[in-house]
């Protein structure tokens, strides 16, 4: 490994600056920096595509769902058909028909008590579903307010380093200080190459989840609007 | 975990990876376009910068004309019949026969309008050459020389008198070519004549053309300054006493090509002189003058830099010198 390192460091010194040697010849400090760095940069992207899939295929059945519920001439049968599916409007229908079947099923009916546990069940269930979504979107923010930090950190580092060998050296020409203080820059870059992409997605998909919250609340609105109609029409 | 994130996972794994090891191998590599490989500079040390030129000088002027050619192609004075003969008598025969002429009224008529003593002569001399000379020469007697010159002048043609009258006969061919005596006189006075068209007056200026003498440079008076303290340090014995060594006595020295010492060394001046050290004073400069007497001759002073060292002034004594 030494000598792949040395090979790939004349490589990069007459050539260009590789990634590869710049980590290789960097400090331990800097390297363990850089790592954290490269791993949140991978759970970064691996956060963005598969919260984006999740997203849109949640999206996208919440509207098929609500789409066909305001075509439904049955509540009930609508319900037994399709109410037990996996994402946010079936879950949110789901709740709101549980309680629904809970409150009317006693004998003396109390429609505001029913009006009371039903828009507060869905609502519930709206803010759980939310939460389940967002669940790991503070990652996301926390990656892309801290990576650039963590990532200057490992410039200053290597920059301390570089200026220390030039001391010890007593020749400051710029063959010597360059490949130092690019080492230590590559830190900084891969930071900002990591949070860069975490805060796009982080806003995008807060947007999302906002606009999916937005979507379920109307959804529930209507479908309480309906079961207190209904609510009235018993006697 | 659910399924999309494995696959996100692994797809942005994968991407890194990729990413990573295109960067590694070079993809979207520049060359370095500043070459910070800075090929090495001369340098050159040169001397201390003299105020003086140290190159010998050139000359501007053009190397004096030979005369010598000049003279040789006179074909108008090859046919001059009499003198030829002898090249270097020349000058005898002529004052001899043609004096009496032209020579006595030009000569005469200069001295003659300033003094009326030389007029006499004027009238009694047809025969004297020679004698326009001492007239002017001698204008409170003219009398007694009168007599006297006659007889050299006829018993000797012009031996003695040749050289006094190689002047006035340089004047007088000038007056006296106009007047028919052409070709007798032009036989005497070749060489001046011939050289009219060319700017005797300029002869002098031109031999004492500077020489090529170099100055001296830094370098060398240094070196020329410390050979001479090295060669005088063994002779040099300061006075000593309260404040001796701030004394300094400055001499003034002469040296002639060889190095001795030309007379007396002088002294300049003396500084430091203090109320503690005055008693040693005049000791002191009068060691420094034997210092100097002893260590004369100097040798090894280069003789082309004589002009630098033949005039020592101020040479300098102090405690220093004898470091």
């Amino acid at each position: 490994m030494p000598e792949v390192g040395a090979a790939v460091g004349a490589a990069a010194a007459n050539a260009t600056i590789s990634p590869l040697a710049l980590f290789l010849q960097a400090d331990i400090v800097v390297k363990v920096v850089m790592l954290g760095l490269l791993l949140a940069s991978i759970w970064t992207w691996a956060m963005i595509i598969g919260f984006s899939f999740t997203l849109r295929k949640a999206s996208k059945q919440s509207a098929a769902f609500e789409r066909d519920f305001w075509k439904a001439e049955d509540i009930d049968r609508f319900y037994e058909a399709r109410g037990k599916a996996e994402f946010p409007a079936a879950r949110v229908m789901a709740a709101g028909v549980t309680e629904w079947r809970r409150s009317t099923a006693q004998k003396v009916i109390d429609r505001e008590g029913t009006r009371d546990r039903l828009s507060t069940t869905m609502s519930s269930t709206i803010g759980a579903e939310v939460d389940r979504l967002s669940d790991r979107l503070n990652i996301l923010a926390t990656i892309g307010s801290v990576a650039p930090f963590v990532g200057l950190f490992g410039t200053v580092w290597g920059i301390m380093r570089a200026f220390t060998a030039i001391a010890a050296e007593q020749n400051s020409s710029l063959a010597v200080v360059a490949p130092g203080i690019a080492e230590a820059l590559f830190a900084t870059a891969i930071g900002l190459f990591a949070a860069i992409p975490a805060v796009i997605a982080y806003n995008r998909f807060s947007h999302g989840i906002n606009r999916m919250e937005s979507g379920l609340t109307r959804f529930a609105d209507g479908f309480y609007s309906t079961l207190s109609r209904e609510l009235e029409a018993q006697r | 975990m659910d399924r999309a994130e494995k696959i996100g996972l692994g797809v942005a794994t994968a991407g890194h990876v990729l990413l990573f090891g295109l960067l590694s191998a070079g993809f979207l590599s520049t060359p370095n376009p500043l070459k910070l490989n800075s090929p090495p500079m001369d340098v050159s040390l040169v001397d201390e910068v003299a105020l003086k030129s140290m190159a010998p000088q050139l000359s501007t002027q053009p190397p004096p004309p030979s005369v010598a050619p000049e003279k040789g192609p006179t074909e108008d004075a090859a046919p001059a019949p009499e003198p030829e003969p002898q090249p270097i008598p020349e000058p005898e025969p002529v004052p001899a026969p043609p004096p009496p002429k032209p020579v006595p009224p030009k000569p005469v008529a200069k001295p003659a309008p300033p003094k009326p003593a030389p007029a006499p002569p004027k009238k009694d001399v047809p025969k004297a050459t020679p004698r326009p000379k001492p007239a002017p020469e001698k204008p409170a007697a003219p009398a007694k020389p009168a007599p006297a010159k006659p007889k050299p002048a006829a018993a000797a043609p012009a031996r003695s008198a040749q050289k006094p009258a190689a002047k006035p006969k340089a004047d007088a061919p000038a007056r006296a070519s106009g007047q028919g005596k052409a070709e007798k006189p032009k036989g005497s006075l070749l060489g001046k004549d011939f050289l009219k068209g060319i700017d005797t007056e300029a002869d002098a200026p031109r031999k004492a053309a500077p020489p090529p003498a170099a100055a001296m440079g830094p370098a060398q008076k240094a070196a020329l300054d410390a050979e001479i303290r090295r060669q005088l340090k063994p002779h040099w014995r300061p006075p000593s006493g309260a404040d001796a060594d701030q004394l300094v006595t400055l001499l003034e020295v002469r040296l002639d090509k060889s190095g001795n010492v030309i007379g007396a060394p002088q002294v300049i001046d003396q500084l430091g002189v203090t109320a503690s050290n005055r008693p040693q004073a005049q000791l002191h400069a009068e060691r420094a003058i034997q210092a100097v007497k002893l260590a004369s001759p100097f040798r090894n002073l280069p003789a082309e830099f004589y002009d630098q060292w033949k005039w020592l002034r101020p040479l300098r004594f102090d405690a220093r010198l004898n470091r």
